[in-house]
């Protein structure tokens, strides 16, 4: 039995040593963490500066009168009872902007994922037609929006003398019809996002699918459509939800086609609530009430990511879990 | 200095633990200590001055000047008109040098799009930091809530002891910078608007009609209805087009004797003067019951439309006329001419007088200076070079037009509605921005063909949103 005693001559030096080489430690590690600090300064500035500051003064703008001309003035709940109570628009738009998620989300992730499942196939010159795909997402918004507009003119565009060339007697009015509207600002994303981000990172997604399982479901005698609906599809279903998840929340703040091509018309069609937020803020200078929209707002798409996540456990495979 | 010891304390605090050697330096410490100085560094920036400007109690302030000590004069000027043209410019050097003692700083706005520029005003007359010489446009209604908020001040001291000749620019554009008998901007740019049918005069005369007088108010409402039928032609082309937006709404009842709000800028008149409802139910008739006019949405690509053939009559304004004939080019089969609408029994021409004016901070400290300028920049010289390098549509003096026929004889057609307009009602509340989107939002809806709505629900659901802009409270 080892017995140590207190005049042991070994220990003292080695306790010393220790003390020493984590002093050492302890110092190189402050100043590691002291310069790792210093790298994200500018980062964290930016973040507290103009991310969190300006959001917390918007929280606390929302419960005020301001018009930007008079300083604020302290109203209490009046603004989020007011949206609730007292404004035509908040629920239509509400609406509106779900409409157009509901519609414009599934179309876009499911038109890109069939599309790079097509592109995914070794062909010749596949390359070619992914770069032809891909080229719409890079023509500038306003570009887009302003080519639409003249190509589904509904009294003089193009594509509405085709159609009545072609027998149509009433084509859509598009951008002008109330109706057609949303679908035409639907059109607009679709032509831009089909072939865009959420293809490329479907493409990425179809090539980290190990070929064995390919392999595997052949040698069992699974056709096409069976590798694809049993393996292919499975297995992007992490690709899936994070392209649902970054379309509904894009599809949600949607505001930019919509206040070129129509400033919310006609009708108040396409009065999205990003745009009356805008509205509400930049054109009639109702700041504080705009900004208990946008917190009201922000709160909302903070839920339904927060559902979709949970939802998601029940339909994303994670390949190897 | 609780705030600042707060703010500023973590920051000394992490720095003698540095230097000493003797702490940590932990996370939360770090985040803290950004937090607290960028959260308190924003809220410093974005919170509005301890008192805004105040407006002087009595109006106008003295046409007084504060010179510097090197007896230098500074004026501030903020615009959005003319920027990049050397129009701004000019005006600066020769009012410099005709008065060397004053230095005069332009500052361009150049926001994306107009409205963006009052926003950014707004935010410099709350930060104190708004110019002396400004323009709120009427036309764009900030004009009136300028005057409201006590961000423009009255010109009449200013204009009395100069005694300032007011008859050199046109009586209703005059009119328009009055607000309450007080007189709040000199003119410069401007226009009679909506006011005209502009019209393709080759399919015109093609189809066997005799082009109106230009400068005659000779054409009923029913002859233009009735030229709209016989020019129409399914699926290609339309003998009539408009909007419903607030001018086009305005114009088109004072068409019909009435008006769409009262001159106080407090009530509707849809829905109790019949005048005003027969003059709906004109536009009704054309677009909803017979459907022979474009869908009012699609009105954006008109222009091209009227100069490819595909709409010979379109309801626009003086300069559309100007506009509409420089875009016929090429061999475009395209000619311009006018026609007026009837005049009022009270011997008005149906007209919305549109147009800008030049005003002065209220807080400014060199008023007379400012005062100075703005005669300088809205004279005859300046109002003219602001049409001819500036490239806007100054019709407001008529030594200007005089000198515009010169140059293009189509200027003469504007004479009898800019020296016999309408000028514009705006709420009295200060709501102008809101007013016309209700305008143009329920007007659309109750005129697009394709949403039938019936004349009665159309013209209350168009005047209930109105009045209803009109009773909210001041903004």
């Amino acid at each position: 039995m080892l017995k140590a005693t207190p005049t042991s001559p070994s220990l003292t030096p080695k306790t010393s040593q220790r003390t020493g080489k984590h002093q050492r430690s302890s110092a190189a590690r402050r100043r590691d963490n002291l310069y790792g600090y210093l790298f994200l300064t500018p980062w964290l500035i930016g973040f507290f500066g103009l991310f969190v500051g300006p959001g917390l003064y918007s929280l606390y703008l929302s419960f005020t009168k301001y018009d930007v001309i008079s300083p604020p003035t302290f109203i209490g709940l009046k603004n989020y009872v007011d949206m609730f109570t007292d404004d035509d628009l908040f629920w239509s738009s509400l609406l509106r902007t779900a409409y157009y998620a509901g519609l414009s989300v599934p179309l876009s992730v499911i038109g890109s994922m069939f599309l790079a499942i097509l592109l995914n196939n070794k062909l010749r010159g596949i390359t070619i037609y992914r770069t032809l795909f891909f080229m719409p997402s890079l023509v500038p918004l306003v570009a887009s929006v302003i080519l639409f507009k003249i190509l589904l003119n509904g009294d003089f565009g193009l594509v509405n003398e085709g159609l009545r060339a072609l027998g149509m007697e009433n084509p859509p009015g598009w951008f002008a019809d109330s109706k057609w509207a949303i679908p035409s600002l639907i059109l607009i994303r679709l032509w831009g996002s089909l072939g865009g981000t959420q293809m490329i990172i479907f493409l990425a997604g179809l090539q980290g699918i190990p070929t064995e399982l390919y392999d595997a479901a052949a040698i069992d005698g699974a056709s096409a459509w069976q590798r694809t609906r049993n393996v292919t599809i499975p297995l992007l279903t992490p690709t899936i939800f994070f392209n649902s998840v970054l379309g509904i929340i894009g599809a949600l703040q949607t505001f930019a086609a919509a206040f070129i091509a129509t400033q919310g018309g006609p009708n108040f069609a396409t009065w999205f609530f990003a745009l009356h937020i805008w509205k509400q803020a930049f054109d009639y200078f109702n700041m504080g009430y705009a900004a208990a929209l946008a917190w009201f707002f922000a709160i909302l798409i903070v839920i339904l990511t927060l559902i979709q996540m949970r939802l998601s456990k029940r339909f994303v495979f994670y390949y190897g879990e | 200095m609780p705030f600042a010891a707060a703010v500023f304390g973590p920051i000394l605090y992490a720095q003698k633990s540095e230097i000493a050697m003797t702490k940590n330096i932990s996370r939360r410490q770090l985040l803290k200590t950004i937090g607290l100085t960028t959260v308190a560094g924003a809220l410093a920036a974005c919170a509005p001055p301890a008192a805004a400007p105040a407006a002087p109690a009595s109006g106008a302030a003295a046409p007084t000047t504060a010179p510097a000590a090197d007896g230098k004069v500074s004026l501030k000027w903020d615009t959005f008109r003319a920027p990049g043209t050397g129009w701004n410019e000019e005006r600066i050097k020769t009012f410099t040098e005709k008065n060397p003692n004053v230095e005069i700083e332009f500052r361009p706005l150049t926001g994306a799009s107009q409205q963006d520029n009052y926003g950014k005003m707004y935010a410099q007359f709350a930060a104190g930091d708004l110019g002396d010489v400004i323009a709120f446009d009427p036309s764009h209604f900030h004009f009136w809530r300028a005057i409201n908020k006590g961000i423009i001040t009255p010109l009449d001291d200013l204009a009395k002891s100069d005694n300032t000749d007011l008859t050199q620019w046109y009586e209703q554009f005059m009119n328009l910078q009055r607000v309450n008998g007080k007189l709040y901007g000199l003119p410069s740019w401007g226009w009679a608007g909506q006011d005209t049918m502009v019209i393709n005069a080759i399919p015109f005369k093609e189809a066997g009609l005799t082009l109106p007088d230009p400068t005659a108010h000779e054409t009923s409402m029913d002859t233009y209805a009735e030229w709209a039928r016989k020019l129409y032609q399914k699926d290609s082309v339309f003998g009539l087009a408009t909007t419903y937006d607030e001018g086009h709404l305005v114009t088109l009842t004072r068409a019909f004797n009435s008006d769409l709000i009262d001159a106080e800028g407090k009530k509707s008149l849809l829905a109790t003067d019949t005048k005003a409802q027969d003059a709906l139910r004109w536009a009704y008739k054309l677009a909803v019951e017979e459907k022979i006019m474009p869908r009012p949405a699609d009105m954006a690509d008109m222009v091209a439309a009227q100069v490819d053939g595909k709409v010979i009559m379109r309801w626009g304004g003086s300069l559309d006329v100007r506009n509409y004939k420089k875009a016929i080019t090429g061999g475009a089969k395209g000619e311009v001419a006018q026609g007026l609408l009837p005049m009022r029994t009270d011997g008005k021409a149906p007209s919305q007088i549109r147009g800008g004016t030049w005003n002065i901070l209220q807080t400014s400290a060199n008023p007379g200076v400012a005062y100075q300028f703005l005669k300088h920049i809205t004279s005859m010289e300046g109002s003219l070079g602001f049409n001819l390098v500036g490239g806007q549509g100054a019709f407001v003096r008529p030594d200007v037009v005089a000198e515009l026929i010169k140059k293009d004889a189509i200027h003469e057609w504007f004479i009898p509605n800019l020296e016999n307009g309408i000028i514009a009602h705006a709420p009295a509340n200060s709501r102008g921005r809101e007013y016309n989107d209700a305008c143009s939002n329920w007007g659309t809806k109750m005129m697009d063909p394709n949403e039938n709505i019936p004349f009665e629900q159309g013209l209350k659901d168009l005047h209930d949103n109105i009045q209803k802009v009109l009773d909210m409270e001041p903004a």
